[in-house]
């Protein structure tokens, strides 16, 4: 990853959002973003230039365009409407983003396109966030690691993000991946955790 | 013979795809995704050695037209949908409403400061009326004012029927039941035909009042009787002890209309006469 004196850059075309830049590379933001807060707050799992990349939950495209300065090739998986417009402007400046127009939870509608990723990144609003990163998991290489955004607050307002995060741990100890740590986002995002699995052999 | 976006292959022998336009290979994939078949993980590697593309960038380039091309073909889809538009308009309209109202009291009061005699006792002095005033003030600006608000009022009108008309297509059961714009405004609430289909009748009953609902629920204050609803003249022109039950009727019956648009889409005269039926029962006037 890159720092310039402590903060996170990206190297790219700048403008998405109108994003500050620094010695011509573009700030990425840890207060707008889960995956630079990630990074921000020691986050290990580098992501190099040969990499491929499954980002469920791409949204506006803003952390997709970060993700995919540093990355070969970003599939880019968005269901809802106005942000897939959004989106599609950045794909359509970016050639290594491949917009998914489809609903996370059903991967059969974009499996034939998926190739086999080395990192898998899931930032989705979603009560059932855990049987989404297990579906996905088929995408990921052995070994591969995955960052699950745990969004605390759209699994159960009511209930203690602690609990929810604890929760999707244990469904996830029957899954294909591991998790090993958690990471809560705090200062940059409340209620939010990320949690770094790795897939099974 | 496993089959792939960019062509098929069984055992040592592959057959690209003989097209790379992003329409053609978009009709080739609704066939394989419409195939329930388990996914078989892939590499790039495999189109290449097939012959069907040359390297990985053209490889890429390819996919990426091709999913840029699908992605935009179904945001047309969703957007050229009426229910969309639907969305928007009333949110537009109730917006427009709340504007001509505000500019109108701002507008009376600046008159009012300028014309001692002006005194709004003894007359009805709103929309219309108020603006015929507004329009006979000496001050230029006022007159200025009650124009554009004259202009805006006609907008409103007109948008007022397209909603109807647009409703009526949308959900022709519920807005016959209710009204074009009240049964756009509960679908406006709900955020989309599809969900307000999967709504249980009570859900419906209290739509828009989200504020009174949780108070009720979290300090016991009485529940409400109506949200959106109370707007529908059957409700708001009976007798305050009328009125839950007739909401509650008019909910049930309206739950079951949504459904019918939903799911089905056309009229149903013989629901929309048991309908009425039930209405007149609780109390409802026609």
């Amino acid at each position: 990853m890159i720092r310039i004196g402590g903060v996170l850059v990206s190297e790219g075309e700048s403008g998405v959002y109108g994003e500050r830049t620094l010695d011509g590379f573009r700030v990425w933001n840890p207060y707008r973003s889960k995956i630079s807060a990630y990074y921000s707050l020691g986050g290990d799992v580098e992501l190099e230039s040969g990499m491929r990349v499954l980002y469920l939950g791409a949204a506006h495209g803003t952390s997709v365009s970060h993700v995919a300065d540093y990355t070969e090739i970003v599939y880019a998986v968005e269901n809802a409407y106005a942000p897939m417009r959004d989106l599609l402007a950045v794909a359509s400046r970016r050639k290594n983003i491949i917009p998914l127009f489809a609903d996370a939870t059903q991967p059969s509608s974009y499996a034939p396109l998926v190739e086999t990723v080395d990192v898998l990144i899931q930032d989705v609003a979603h009560p059932d966030q855990a049987g989404i990163a297990m579906k996905n998991s088929v995408f990921l290489k052995t070994g591969g690691p995955a960052l699950i955004v745990v969004k605390a607050r759209s699994v159960d307002v009511s209930r203690n993000p602690e609990s929810v995060v604890e929760e999707i741990c244990r469904i996830l100890e029957e899954s294909p991946l591991t998790v090993g740590k958690v990471i809560w986002l705090e200062p940059y995002h409340r209620d939010h955790a990320i949690l770094v699995c790795k897939k099974n052999p | 013979m496993a089959q792939y976006w960019f062509g098929e292959i069984s055992g040592d022998i592959c057959i690209p795809f003989a097209s790379r336009d992003p329409q053609h290979l978009s009709e080739r994939l609704d066939s394989l995704i419409d195939d329930p078949e388990q996914y078989t993980p892939f590499s790039w590697e495999s189109a290449k050695d097939c012959g069907y593309i040359g390297s990985r960038h053209e490889y890429v380039q390819v996919l990426r037209s091709l999913c840029i091309f699908r992605a935009e073909r179904d945001l047309a889809t969703i957007s050229r949908h009426p229910e969309q538009e639907i969305l928007h308009m009333v949110r537009m309209l109730d917006q427009v409403d709340e504007a001509v109202n505000l500019l109108a009291e701002k507008a009376l009061d600046w008159h009012a400061a300028k014309d001692p005699t002006f005194s709004r006792k003894y007359r009805h002095v709103r929309g219309r009326k108020a603006r015929e005033i507004l329009l006979g003030s000496e001050n230029h600006l006022v007159r200025a004012i009650a124009q554009e608000l004259t202009a805006l009022s006609d907008v409103r009108e007109t948008l007022s029927k397209e909603v109807m008309t647009l409703t009526s297509g949308v959900m022709p059961n519920s807005s016959r039941l209710v009204g074009g714009v009240v049964a756009a405004r509960l679908l406006s609430s709900a955020g989309g035909l599809s969900r307000l289909a999967r709504l249980p009748a009570g859900s419906i009953q209290v739509l828009g009042a989200g504020p009174a609902l949780f108070s009720h629920l979290n300090s016991g204050s009485p529940s409400p009787k109506h949200g959106i609803l109370f707007q529908h003249q059957r409700v708001h022109s009976s007798t305050k002890e009328r009125r839950g039950n007739i909401a509650r009727t008019l909910a049930a019956k309206l739950a079951i209309a949504v459904k019918i648009d939903y799911y089905r889409g056309r009229v149903d005269p013989e629901f929309l006469e048991s309908a009425e039926r039930a209405l007149k029962r609780a109390g409802g006037r026609p």
